[in-house]
Order: C-alpha cells, then sequence, then structure tokens
C-alpha cells in the first residue's frame, strides 16, 4: 500500500518535470526572430539589494529607450533579469538557466565581485559574451575570451589612487582601511604599491569586514598615527560610517575613497556634511559637457527622483556597448564577441572608451571627484596611460 | 586613548544588552530561541523613522515605535508561538527563522532596499576634550539603556507581575495551576520583549545614522552569542554578557586590529568563557 502511494508521487513528480521542462522548451526556435534577448543579474535582494536597486533601475532604462527608438536593427530588446541575493551558488544556477534556457545572445552583470567571478566560466563555457558592469576583481576576465569588463580592474583604479594621493594631494604619510574581500584587497595593494614607489609611507593598514558600522576604534588607532591621508576602499555603508565617525573623533585628515562609495542616496545621504571634502576615484565624472552624460543624469533623475550613481552608470554602459555591437554585428553571440573585441573609441557616459584588451579588460581614462555642498564634483582626471592601460594577463 | 575605547565599548555593550534582553525574556519563559526578534529590531528602527519624520518629536516617536513594535510582539506570541508550543523546540526556531526572513523582504518591499538617514536633533550637546570625544547619541543611549534596565528591573522584582513572570519562567504548568494568569505573563513579556528591540534598532539607527532593511542580520546571530554567554534566560547575565562583549570587541579592535571580523570576537569570548563556565556568566548549574 504504501509503496504504491510513494509509486504513485513519484511519478507524478516526473510528469511534472516533464511538463515544466517541455513549456521551457517552446521559445527555442523562435531565436532568430522575435525580440533580441539580453541576460541580467544583479543583488536585488539581500546585503546589496540597495546597488541592485540601482543597476536594476538604469538597465530598464536602457532597454526603455533602445526600444523607443524602434530596438535594434527594427528588434525590439528584451531583458531577462534574474536576482542573485549577492550569493554565489544562486549566481552559477542563473548562469546556467540564461545559457540553456533563456536563449540570451549576452549577459550584462549588475553584480558584485564574489558572484560575477563565480558565473563567468560558465557564460564562458557557453560561448554567450558576459560584460561585468563595475564588479573589479581580476580574475573575472581572465575566465575567457567571452569575458569583459566595463569598469575599471582594481589595479587600474588603485594605482591612480597612489597618484592622486601622493602627487595630487601630496600626502607623505598615509594610513589605509579596507573592507576586507575582493574588491578591498585588490585596491588596497595595488595602491599600496603605487604610493610607496611615489615615495609616501604607508603607516597602517587595517580590514574590517562587510558590514562592519563601528569604525571609532580602529579610527582613534590611526589618529594616533597622525597620517595625512586615509585611503578607503570600502562600499558606501561601511564608507558612510567611517567618515562620520572620523568627524566625531575629530580626525581631521583627507579621506580619499573610491568608487565603492559613489553613491548618492548610501553615501552622501547618509554622510551628509562628514562627506564633505571627501575624495574618490570614480569613473563617472557627473560635470562632464558631453552631451551624452547629461542626457544620461537627467533621464534616470527624471525616471526615478534620484541621481544615478557609479553602479547605475557603468550597468546603463555595459547596455550601451552590446546595442552598439549588436547593431553593427547583429544578434549572434560569436559575433557580438568579436564585435566587442574590435570595438573602438566608444562614446560612452563613463567616459570614451578607447577599446578592450585581449584580456577583456576596458580603457578609459580615471576620473576624481570632490563632495561639495552634498554633491560630487570634477576634481581631476588620471589620463596617463602607464596607469589607465590595464594588463593583459 | 584607552578611556576613549572604553566609552565606546560601553555604548556598543549597552545596546548588545537591549538588543538580546528581549530574547531572553522569551527564552525565559517559552525556551524558544526567538530569531525574530532581530526583526523587531528592524521593525523598531523604520517604525520610530516614520513617526519621528511625521511629527518630529523624538520622545514621541521612540515611544511610539516601542509600544507598536511590542503589540507586533503580542501578536506574534498569539498567531505562531502560543499553538506550536506543545511541538518540538525545533518547530518554533524554525518559525522564528521565516519569520525573520520575512519581516526583512517585507520591509525592502515596503521601505525600499536603500540605506536611510535618521537624522535626530538630541536637546543637548556632545562632550568634547582636546583627547575624548562623547558625542549627543551616545549619551543618550546610555541614559536610556539605563532607564530601561532600571525599569525592568523593578518590574522583575518589585511588582506582582515580576513575581507571576518569574514564576511562570520556573514553571509554566505549575504556574498555572497556582492561579498565575499565564496568557498575560507570556503576552506581557512579549511586549516587553519586543519593545526592547525596538528601542535598541532606534538607538542604532540614531547612532549610525542608516536605517535599512537588513540591519536585523547582525542582532540575529550576535543576540545568540549574548543570551548563552549570560546563562541563557538570565536578564541580568545577559547585561553583564552585552557590556563584556562590547567592551572586548571595541578593545581588541582597537589595540590589536580586525584580526576576525568584529563579530566572530564575540564567539571566541563565548567559546572561552564556557570552557570555564559551561552555565555561562550568571546561570545557575541544573
Amino acid at each position: 500500500m504504501r509503496t504504491t502511494r510513494y509509486l504513485a508521487v513519484l511519478v507524478l513528480m516526473f510528469a511534472l518535470t516533464l511538463l515544466v521542462a517541455g513549456c521551457g522548451g517552446g521559445g527555442q526556435d523562435t531565436a532568430a526572430e522575435g525580440p533580441i534577448k539580453i541576460g541580467f543579474f544583479a543583488p536585488l535582494t539581500g546585503p546589496a539589494a540597495a546597488d541592485g536597486d540601482s543597476v536594476f533601475k538604469a538597465a530598464q532604462l536602457a532597454v526603455a529607450k533602445i526600444n523607443e527608438q524602434g530596438g535594434i536593427n527594427g528588434r525590439q530588446v528584451e531583458l531577462v533579469h534574474y536576482d542573485d541575493g549577492l550569493d554565489t551558488k544562486q549566481a552559477v544556477s542563473i548562469a546556467q538557466k540564461l545559457t540553456t534556457k533563456d536563449n540570451v545572445v549576452a549577459v550584462v552583470s549588475g553584480s558584485y565581485s564574489g558572484t560575477t567571478r563565480a558565473a563567468a566560466p560558465i557564460y564562458q563555457e557557453a560561448g554567450i559574451p558576459m560584460i561585468s558592469a563595475y564588479a573589479v576583481h581580476p580574475d573575472i576576465t581572465r575566465a575567457g575570451d567571452y569575458i569583459f569588463r566595463q569598469s575599471f580592474v582594481g589595479l587600474v583604479q588603485g594605482k591612480a589612487a597612489g597618484k592622486v594621493a601622493v602627487e595630487m594631494l601630496d600626502a607623505r604619510r598615509i594610513s589605509i582601511l579596507h573592507i576586507d574581500n575582493d574588491f578591498g584587497r585588490t585596491l588596497a595593494t595595488s595602491f599600496q604599491e603605487k604610493a610607496e614607489e611615489l615615495g609616501a609611507e604607508i603607516v597602517s593598514v587595517d580590514s574590517f569586514a562587510f558590514g562592519e558600522k563601528e569604525f571609532t576604534p580602529v579610527l582613534a588607532k590611526i589618529k594616533q598615527l597622525n597620517p595625512d591621508l586615509l585611503y578607503m576602499p570600502a562600499y558606501a555603508g561601511e564608507g558612510a560610517q567611517i567618515v562620520r565617525q572620523a568627524k566625531d573623533l575629530n580626525l581631521d585628515i583627507q579621506i580619499l575613497g573610491t568608487e565603492g562609495i559613489d553613491s548618492t542616496l548610501q553615501f552622501l545621504g547618509v554622510a551628509k556634511e562628514a562627506a564633505e571634502g571627501v575624495i574618490i576615484t570614480t569613473n563617472l565624472n557627473r560635470d562632464s559637457e558631453r552631451e551624452i552624460v547629461q542626457d544620461f543624469i537627467a533621464e534616470y533623475e527624471e525616471q526615478y527622483g534620484h541621481k544615478p550613481d557609479m553602479v547605475a552608470a557603468s550597468t546603463y554602459d555595459a547596455f550601451m556597448v552590446l546595442f552598439h555591437v549588436i547593431e553593427q554585428k547583429g544578434a549572434d553571440p560569436e559575433a557580438i564577441r568579436q564585435g566587442l573585441a574590435e570595438l573602438k573609441n566608444f562614446e560612452a557616459v563613463t567616459g570614451v572608451i578607447t577599446g578592450y584588451n585581449e584580456l577583456g579588460e576596458v580603457q578609459k581614462p580615471v576620473q576624481v571627484q570632490i563632495v561639495r555642498d552634498g554633491e560630487f564634483h570634477y576634481f581631476g582626471e588620471i589620463t596617463d596611460p602607464d596607469i589607465i592601460t590595464p594588463p593583459n594577463e | 586613548m584607552i578611556l576613549q575605547q572604553l566609552i565606546n565599548g560601553i555604548v556598543i555593550g549597552s545596546v548588545y544588552a537591549l538588543i538580546a534582553m528581549g530574547a531572553t525574556l522569551v527564552y525565559g519563559i517559552l525556551k524558544v530561541l526567538d530569531i525574530a526578534n532581530a526583526g523587531a529590531y528592524a521593525i523598531g528602527a523604520y517604525a520610530g523613522l516614520f513617526l519621528y519624520q511625521a511629527t518630529g518629536s523624538l520622545p514621541v516617536a521612540f515611544l511610539g515605535a516601542v509600544l507598536f513594535t511590542g503589540l507586533f510582539g503580542v501578536l506574534v506570541q498569539r498567531v505562531l508561538y502560543v499553538p506550536l508550543l506543545d511541538k518540538p523546540p525545533l518547530v518554533p526556531l524554525i518559525c522564528s527563522i521565516g519569520l525573520f526572513i520575512f519581516i526583512q523582504d517585507l520591509i525592502r518591499l515596503l521601505a525600499g532596499p536603500h540605506i536611510r538617514a535618521f537624522e535626530a536633533q538630541l536637546p543637548f550637546r556632545g562632550i568634547e576634550l582636546p583627547y575624548l570625544s562623547v558625542n549627543a547619541i551616545w549619551i543618550a543611549i546610555m541614559a536610556t539603556t539605563a532607564v530601561l534596565l532600571v525599569f525592568l528591573w523593578y518590574m522583575l522584582n518589585r511588582t506582582k507581575l515580576g513575581l507571576a513572570w518569574k514564576s511562570t519562567a520556573q514553571d509554566l504548568e505549575i504556574a498555572k495551576a497556582m492561579g498565575v494568569n499565564v496568557d498575560r505573563v507570556v503576552a506581557f513579556n512579549f511586549l516587553l520583549g519586543y519593545g526592547f528591540a525596538a528601542a535598541a534598532g532606534i538607538m542604532i539607527g540614531m547612532l549610525y545614522n542608516s536605517v535599512f532593511p537588513t540591519m536585523g542580520d547582525m542582532p540575529a546571530y550576535k543576540m545568540l552569542a549574548i543570551i548563552v554567554l549570560g546563562g541563557l534566560g538570565n536578564p541580568l547575565g545577559t547585561v553583564v554578557a552585552g557590556l563584556l562583549i562590547g567592551v572586548v570587541e571595541t578593545l581588541v579592535a582597537g589595540y590589536v586590529g580586525f584580526f576576525l571580523p568584529r563579530d566572530a570576537i564575540a564567539f571566541v569570548v563565548l567559546i572561552v568563557i564556557l570552557l570555564v563556565r559551561p552555565q555561562g556568566l550568571l546561570g545557575q548549574r541544573t
């Protein structure tokens, strides 16, 4: 009796699986016609949900814009999006879904380094080009020739910050306080190398865990060392606490941040006056007079009611690059890969993209921005080829 | 510098004590590990923020949010915990984890994933000395925690309700047989427990000027370390354990560096102390 029941349940479940699989397979042969499908994953829930929200808005804006203009060569674009919850396991199963079931021709990662890095080999294996919008870890593009990066690899940004600290801000004694993950470690190491090469002394290096909120102890320690600059590769949540608590402790030194705190709501909105004078390296120059930048900022603000941040701009650019390449080469994954590899001097929101190198790393200038009156403004730009040329291996 | 670090540790420790107090009270009576108490912490912070924005009065926002969250706690025990009481302890535990995740995502859907600033104007100023700065919010946190804890001590030790609480904690069935209105004690217990969590949430929101949906993640596991360290269900032990962990974390972070994530330190302290005193700091050997 019992066995029969189990058997019946098993058969039912099996039938259901077939049914579900059958439904999914229905779209197979529509790939040549119908909309062009572009995959997208981002942390819409979990601890990075705020960045996920920003990039998802940017992705929707990019797709809406191209469809309004009549699509690409007469075909509409469809965004196939998933939430990875900042979970590497989830990112991997999304990659499997996008490459085997959804028939996307290309993918944009709107997620962090950990998740993007785990997913990259799957896209490479499947021969689907992926552009990482803002994840910085060097291993991402090492997955292969189908993987491209839309923001600077950590090494470039760290080196640029080293130059900003020593040459533009004249710092001699520097403390580093970085987040203890791929992002923070990559930036801290390359910054330290460059700063020491230029003659500065690193007086302390401290790290903290993602989500840390209490920095008074370590800042009190840094205060005693009396450095003239604090380099802070952190995300907006932690970065805002560091600048607030530094102010509370009267730690009156120049703070140099990264694109990790390039966020209007999350960083400027929380840190308020304590953020005044903070300088960051990023890829979005809000004061740029180029039309595409001002249009993007205006459209984003009109649509969503707040100013875009670095992650939104980078994601928007990843889509713009893809649209451009698809228009030139057609909606075929191999053609898209080739188009990306050959791209030259593309006018994007985050600067003019000179091109992607063999590894798939972008080359463009590093922007230096300063917080004045509660907004990011132009402070400088790093264009030295020896700094902004990404590594080839 | 040592004074600065100590004060900082006490501030953090006071908040830990409040966070863990809610779970301690619930455990004391129902023997349920209430993870959802960390959800009440986030609810309290959001309720406080919205009430403050609506009324502009900090006391109204604080009391309103504490009361609102406390009533939510009463609802939770009526609808969820009481019906599950005769099930094995794992069932209410899983239920509370589910409720915690539900609360976090509900907040994200209702209020959005972004960090919201909680800028409160306090009517007094902090202390600024060359080598010591104590800002106004720290003073407010230490004072509020002290008032709440004295209030709790008074309730438990000097009132009839406190006597009923203690007898219910010792043995729910016998207390019932002796004529204690156990339902009321349990409801009151949740009112207090969730109210305390809300108070902690509001204060942390103000301290870091940020309120966000996943803010309950840290208390969700740290309160476990604190209530176990304090001797499971012992309110006084929880206060001592909260302060101890706050101070140790701060001193380690200040003098040794973040060689471990701050949150790991709490568990290292827990392991070391349990090796010496398996019943917790103030727990009784049974």
